[in-house]
């Protein structure tokens, strides 16, 4: 047994050298479709997670509002600010056709009184709530308006999110000068009127804080892009693809006797077949390997995020280990049904495009609708992406994952189980 | 009390699913031990499902065989241990060498090492093909096939050696080293079973001939019990032509 298993495994791997076009479908088109896919899909899934908004700002105030909002905006990492083009400042106007031309997403114009305005109004506002004092709080007679207006000019098609999140910014900047306002005007009146000295506060407007954490099980900092979903997704897609080639095997090994011959000589042919399936499953831990490799050093050559692999190798291994065994059942239940090589290569790639496409591996599961979301569960390739999910965005060891690794085995046991029935089935009718 | 054959089939029949006509009906024969046992027959006639059936390829729909007193039905496994099979197709890997085959099929038939290397170089040598264990079996002529094929079913040295027609389709040479592989081998005590059409290479090679047409034996004996027995027949051929008839059957 063990002899015929290493003949089949030395036969196996001999002519799996020798097949070069084979080689070439294994690991360097699925290494093409990786990079392609996630070069495609890079600006879909920023676009999805933190793509920064294109904005257009006119500051025509010279205080501290403007360059409050200003520096807050700068710093709040979400927006791209443009304040000039052609080294000339734009206008309100030029803003305007800028958004409305589709050029722009957004654009803020505040007003050239607005630091005067909002201080009047907090003043207004003081006064109102000491009438006592009111005749000692000095009002800026010279400012126009009453209320300050700042603009926000918005693009038909911009993403309500997108407004809400602008709307938001600016009235925490608003809020922080009125506020800073506010205590400067008590701050005197206190001074003038009842001779104590106020210290400005420091850190203002930062007593609360709200900390971001990844509900992992460690502190991870993980955050989903092209990167982590193409690699694992397109490195399954080429481990299942072994189906065709691993088919095509079986059904050659057939159609030239060769099984015959096997099927008359002592002991059992599933030695054989094990040294088959043994070298198909060392192929796809090898094209795993290899597209992972190509995740974390080969594409940020292309300014592409490293692939983050997690801190569980050993969950990382068990997944790959799976799913290659999964892969491989599929190409040995398909061999084995199959009667001609031209069946095998048609259902085989078919029946991977789809599994592919249920399995969230061109279209990622959480954008499609919930009927397909649901139909995607019955997806091995859907099992062992969510796996890989598990492992890089949320960091899980081999228990968190277990439940898709027990899926896959369960799916190569199931399809060698059929493979063995029909081959029984077979030879009793023969 | 009697001895029984070394083979012996006893009303072996065999209908191919989804057919209604048997392609074997009610076949005996027994076949002694150290005989070349030539099954000849035109096409259609059973050759390729009966010795099919004799190396535990087929499953009979009826009938027993029983093979060094080992009963097929519930002893395959030893009754493999001792067969060689030659099958009729090419039953090689064309992008291993002749000699990674032979290798393979020597491991598959439990052989391994030393011994088996030194096997293969002397069968290689014996068959001309020495120069040629390293070439890749796609680029062999057929008769170089048809050594290789022959020979991947011997290394093993079996005690019944069956073959479905051997040497169809290759020159002339390669049939004589072929024809004399199997009588050396059959000097060895090797009892052989063959199928073929080509009756002047039977006659001079069979110690046991049957005709076979429609699925059962027709005539059996020696090739010269049969010619004697056909006084109106010269050779072996007007005898297979006499029982089978000059119609076509393809």
């Amino acid at each position: 047994m063990i002899l015929k298993f290493f003949a089949s495994l030395r036969k196996e791997a001999i002519l799996m050298l020798r097949d070069i076009a084979g080689l070439a479908i294994l690991f360097i088109m699925p290494m093409a479709l990786i990079l392609i896919m996630t070069l495609l899909q890079d600006n879909t899934f920023k676009a999805l997670e933190e793509n920064k908004i294109d904005i257009i700002l006119v500051n025509n105030d010279a205080g501290e509002l403007g360059q409050a909002i200003e520096k807050g905006l700068d710093e709040a990492d979400f927006f791209d600010i443009t304040d000039s083009i052609s080294d000339k400042q734009v206008t309100a106007k030029q803003a305007y056709s800028l958004v409305a031309n589709g050029k722009y997403q957004m654009a803020i114009v505040i007003p050239a009184d607005a630091t005067s305005c909002i201080r009047n109004n907090v003043t207004k506002q003081i006064a109102s709530q000491i009438p006592d004092l009111a005749e000692y709080i000095p009002i800026d007679s010279t400012v126009k308006s009453e209320k300050l207006d700042i603009q926000i000019l918005f693009d038909p098609i911009t993403k309500s999110s997108f407004k809400t999140s602008i709307q938001s910014a600016l009235m925490q900047f608003t809020s922080k000068i009125e506020s800073q306002l506010a205590f400067k005007i008590y701050g005197k009146i206190f001074k003038e009127h009842l001779e104590i000295d106020v210290k400005e506060p420091e850190n203002f407007g930062s007593l609360i804080t709200f900390s971001e954490k990844y509900a992992t099980n460690e502190d991870s900092r993980i955050i989903p892009n092209s990167v982590q979903h193409n690699v694992p997704a397109w490195t399954l897609f080429a481990m299942f693809f072994i189906v065709i080639p691993l088919a095509g095997n079986i059904i050659k090994e057939r159609e030239s006797g060769s099984v015959l011959r096997l099927k008359t000589m002592p002991g059992s042919y599933s030695a054989v077949l094990l040294g088959k399936i043994s070298i198909y499953f060392f192929i796809g831990l090898i094209q795993a390997a290899l597209m992972i490799s190509i995740g974390v050093f080969v594409l940020p050559l292309f300014g592409l995020p490293s692939l983050v692999l997690g801190s569980n190798f050993i969950a990382l291994f068990a997944i790959v280990a799976a799913a290659a065994l999964a892969a491989v059942g599929f190409g040995v239940l398909i061999g084995t049904i199959a009667t001609t090589h031209e069946q095998a290569s048609i259902f085989g790639a078919v029946s991977t495009v789809i599994l592919a496409a249920l399995g969230g591996i061109w279209v990622p599961t959480f954008i499609m609708p919930e009927i397909m979301r649901k139909i995607s569960v019955m997806s091995p390739m859907n099992w062992a992406l969510n796996g890989f999910y598990d492992i890089f965005l949320r960091d899980s060891d081999i228990y968190g994952i277990a439940p898709y690794i027990g899926l896959l085995i369960l799916f190569f046991g199931i399809s060698v189980a059929i493979t063995y029935l029909y081959n029984k089935y077979n030879r009793s009718i023969s | 009390m009697t001895t029984q054959p070394y083979i012996s089939v006893k009303e072996l029949c065999k209908i191919y699913p989804n057919s209604d006509t048997f392609a074997v009906k009610d076949l005996s024969l027994d076949i002694e031990k150290g005989e070349i046992f030539g099954l000849l027959g035109p096409n259609g006639a059973g050759k390729t499902t009966t010795i099919s059936m004799l190396c535990s390829l087929l499953s009979p729909t009826s009938g027993k065989i029983i093979i060094d007193k080992h009963d097929m039905a519930v002893e395959v496994n030893k009754i493999r241990k001792i067969v060689g099979v030659v099958p009729q197709d090419i039953t090689l890997y064309p992008k291993l060498t002749a000699r990674e085959n032979l290798r393979f099929f020597g491991n598959m038939y439990g052989l391994k090492g030393k011994e088996l290397r030194e096997k293969i170089d002397f069968y290689l040598e014996e068959f001309g093909l020495i120069n040629k264990r390293d070439k890749r079996v796609e680029t062999f002529s057929g008769g170089m096939k048809r050594r290789i094929n022959l020979l991947a079913g011997t290394l093993h040295n079996p005690d019944i050696l069956f073959l479905d027609e051997p040497t169809v389709g290759i020159d002339v040479q390669s049939r004589l080293v072929i024809i004399d592989f199997l009588r050396k081998l059959n000097s060895e005590n090797t009892t052989i079973v063959y199928t073929s059409h080509h009756m002047e290479e039977a006659q001079g090679l069979c110690t046991k001939i049957g005709i076979i047409d429609k699925g059962n034996i027709i005539a059996t004996g020696s090739p010269q019990q049969l010619i004697s027995s056909h006084t109106d027949c010269e050779s072996l051929e007007d005898i297979f032509i006499k029982h089978t008839g000059r119609q076509l059957r393809d």
